[in-house]
């Protein structure tokens, strides 16, 4: 059994032990979990929408869903927290579907986010993970080819269609498509050993 | 081998860009092929990744508050009191290294006799209950939003903590608080659901466990109304520097000098 494998198995033996106390209305496992993820699911519900107030009102509907409907949780398909990362950026984004000229303002953002990596103010995952291993990720991210990265990023921060971004990004669907798989890919292999 | 096509997909789906009609065949190609399940957990974690990319901002402290609510009793709105200053202490307080000892032992013990089988059927009649009162919930939600919101002028939300108070009584495990406590003002709001009525000789007393002293500090004693419940404002009877506990118990009309730790029927932090 290989050092990733032996991570994987010990992650998802942590998040079922997390999962089934809180399925037992273990409120204590909660806020634990709420302690730890509440930073980045904010963060996430807020570069979505862009207002504060409403990610507030996003991060409270999530928690519920957790407390509340914890036997939706596969964990075959992830890690507890990347399913409350969906829940976050799904929530978040029918709020903004609701708000059209909206959406089309934190899309600009998002485009011009592709370059801010660069920024001073910390990330989500320097909160999450640490100074070094968040690092880690940014070289990651950042040495995607900067057309995987934007199409990545505005399918998940936006919830773009597929179609809308081909259209934003003036590339054919096919050419989308393969962008955000090679980059996904991509960092697959590049994170293989700090997820 | 997973093909491109699959690869695609599996790409989309981990970033939540397919759509539903898309999602259904996908979920029925995932359920027949292992190696495609553990591919979407690979790029469910990088989306992580993506995700955490996000500028670093941290939930208000008001966030918590309304789900340590939510997730707890709730019932109809309590009406508005101040916990009444009991007179300060001349005495000698008994050493807190006892007083402590004391205290972790009863909660130790208390917690062990309730048993987990009694805990979780308690909690199950808080979800119960909480769908079923979920409008006096919001309203409830919404008064201490307002009271953090009043709090975290000129950016003081740091220095307030809150903080949820379990019942120590194993039979009387609906009872529960909130304790909202600025360290800068020095004052806070306390929030009780479900707490049996006293006699008319005793009254319930909130207490500070503060490291900096030796004893519990006391933050004034309280009555709660006919349905159990009270929403009060207190003050502590010293100057608190850290406020790592709070703790409810039952005393004499007017407040004790000292808890009475047999009778602690709340705690928490």
């Amino acid at each position: 059994m290989t050092a990733d494998t032996n991570k994987n198995v010990a992650d998802q033996t942590q998040d079922a032990a997390l999962i089934e106390r809180i399925r037992n209305a273990d409120r204590t496992a909660f806020m634990t979990f709420y302690d730890r993820f509440s930073p980045l699911l904010f963060s996430v519900a807020a570069r979505v929408l862009g207002d504060r107030k409403e990610a507030e009102d996003v991060l409270q509907e999530v928690m519920l869903v957790i407390w509340n409907k914890s036997g939706e949780y596969h964990p075959e398909l992830g890690s507890l927290s990347s399913w409350a990362v969906a829940l976050t950026r799904n929530k978040a984004l029918d709020r903004l579907r609701s708000r059209t000229r909206r959406l089309r303002l934190i899309e600009e953002v998002a485009i011009m986010a592709e370059d801010s990596d660069g920024s001073s103010s910390p990330s989500a995952n320097e909160v999450l993970h640490g100074r070094e291993r968040a690092e880690m990720l940014r070289t990651a991210m950042k040495q995607l080819p900067a057309e995987q990265r934007m199409a990545i990023e505005l399918a998940f921060f936006t919830g773009l269609s597929q179609t809308d971004i081909a259209t934003r990004l003036q590339q054919p669907l096919g050419t989308v498509k393969a962008r955000i798989r090679r980059g996904m890919l991509r960092l697959r292999e590049q994170l293989g050993g700090v997820l | 081998m997973i093909d491109e096509r699959l690869q695609d997909q599996a790409s989309l789906y981990a970033l939540g860009a397919l759509d539903a009609e898309e999602t259904r065949e996908f979920e029925v190609a995932l359920q027949g092929s292992p190696e495609l399940r553990a591919l979407v957990r690979d790029l469910r974690a990088v989306t992580e990744v993506i995700a955490g990319t996000a500028p670093a901002l941290e939930p208000p402290a008001s966030v918590k508050a309304k789900l340590m609510l939510q997730i707890g009793e709730q019932r109809r709105p309590a009406t508005v009191t101040s916990l009444n200053p009991r007179r300060r202490p001349l005495s000698v307080w008994i050493p807190w290294a006892l007083a402590a000892g004391l205290a972790v032992v009863s909660f130790g013990f208390l917690y062990q006799s309730a048993g987990l089988k009694a805990e979780l059927a308690a909690q199950a009649r808080r979800v119960d209950e909480l769908g079923m009162s979920l409008e006096v919930a919001q309203t409830e939600s919404g008064r201490l939003r307002q009271t953090v919101a009043e709090l975290r002028e000129n950016n003081r939300l740091a220095a307030i903590r809150i903080a949820l108070l379990d019942s120590m009584v194993a039979a009387d495990p609906k009872a529960v608080a909130v304790s909202v406590w600025d360290n800068e003002r020095q004052n806070g709001v306390f929030i009780v659901r479900n707490l049996k009525s006293l006699p008319s000789d005793k009254d319930y007393q909130l207490w500070i466990i503060d490291p900096k002293y030796k004893s519990p500090v006391d933050a004034g004693v309280f009555q709660v109304d006919a349905k159990g419940n009270v929403r009060a404002e207190f003050r502590a009877h010293e100057q608190i520097q850290t406020a790592s506990q709070f703790a409810v118990t039952i005393e004499k009309k007017g407040g004790a000098q000292t808890p009475n730790l047999k009778a602690m029927v709340l705690a928490g932090a």
